[in-house]
């Protein structure tokens, strides 16, 4: 009965839904499902396209393997260190200078004096956007 | 110690997190930069702009998400936006998705059609495939290197190329079968098969 309801040119034209597992996202999954358990012609289409669409991604990942030159490694390590310390950044420098006294008087009359200088620089890199 | 010596600290964190875990992509972003650009001056300019692009945004990407996508994504765009300027682009239709369904319905294969078809593939050599590639359209090729090469899903790769999934879906269709034409007529060509076991359309 479903059989009439859906033709084979139309089960056809869905098969990268079929094999790639997306049939729910069409409206006649239902209709291209129970056709294809009585179209033995129609499933065997799908389990062809399902082998050479296997088969072409292990032919498309054997031949696309490269190796990428080895300047090129060490040159965006220089382009990433260059862009991280100084070049295409902003720089900011926050420098803190201070003095802490203290004098202690005890009670024989004796003064203590202390002088203790601290300083601290900072500095942090912004990197900016580009464009 | 103070708040501004742990961004100070963070800043240099980054810079070597980012070379541990995002370097060893080099040579998977080269080989897709290849296949994108056609020649190695090209692919390598690509590659050191995505690395460049995608350090400048760094702080942004949220650890435990997939770095990997990510930067065949900044690739991918970079690709995209700078370096097919000036280049003859193929035309395709916005309503590509009923479009192909309607035009593309067809009849079965013989058998014979399909060992035929099946045997091409499995004895075409690595520089043919390279070539089948470089001939289809760059919309279709660079869905289908994502797809088939790196194992993107349509949802990764549309974002990716910035399309909707049905699109993406559409040029996968295409360029799958364009693929399939070309590699069976190199095998043709090459007397992997013979006339006989029904090579031709």
């Amino acid at each position: 009965m479903s059989y009439i309801e859906i033709q084979c040119g139309e089960v056809l034209a869905s098969v990268l839904f079929i094999i790639e597992g997306e049939l729910q996202e069409i409206p006649q999954a239902k209709a291209i499902e129970s056709h294809l358990d009585i179209c033995p012609a129609c499933a065997a289409e799908v389990e062809h396209e399902r082998v050479m669409a296997q088969m072409l991604q292990n032919v498309l990942q054997r031949s696309c393997v490269e190796e990428a030159p080895q300047d090129l490694h060490e040159s965006i390590h220089q382009r990433l260190l260059a862009q991280a310390t100084g070049a295409n950044s902003t720089e900011v420098i926050t420098q803190m200078r201070m003095t802490e006294i203290s004098i202690e008087i005890d009670e024989f009359g004796n003064i203590e004096h202390r002088e203790i200088q601290i300083e601290q620089t900072h500095i942090q890199h912004f990197i900016d956007d580009e464009e | 110690m103070s708040s501004k010596d742990l961004v100070l600290e963070s800043a240099a964190d980054r810079t070597t997190r980012f070379e541990r875990d995002a370097l060893v992509f080099t040579n998977q972003l080269y080989a897709a930069a290849l296949r994108y650009t056609k020649n190695p001056e090209d692919a390598r300019d690509l590659v050191q702009d995505t690395y460049l692009k995608a350090f400048a945004s760094f702080h942004q990407f949220e650890e435990g998400t997939n770095l990997r996508a990510w930067l065949y994504r900044v690739l991918t765009t970079t690709f995209i936006n700078s370096y097919r300027k000036g280049q003859r682009q193929p035309l395709i239709a916005d309503n590509e998705l009923e479009d192909w369904q309607i035009a593309d319905a067809q009849s079965h294969t013989s058998d014979q059609g399909k060992s035929a078809e099946t045997q091409a593939l499995e004895n075409l050599p690595d520089s043919d495939v390279k070539r089948a590639l470089q001939e289809i359209p760059e919309e279709f090729r660079i869905v289908v290197y994502l797809a088939d090469v790196e194992g993107f899903s349509y949802k990764e790769i549309a974002e990716m190329v910035g399309a909707p999934a049905g699109t993406v879906m559409s040029r996968l269709h295409r360029g799958r079968k364009q693929l399939r034409e070309k590699l069976a007529s190199y095998a043709q060509e090459l007397g992997y098969v013979t006339s006989d076991k029904g090579g031709a359309k």
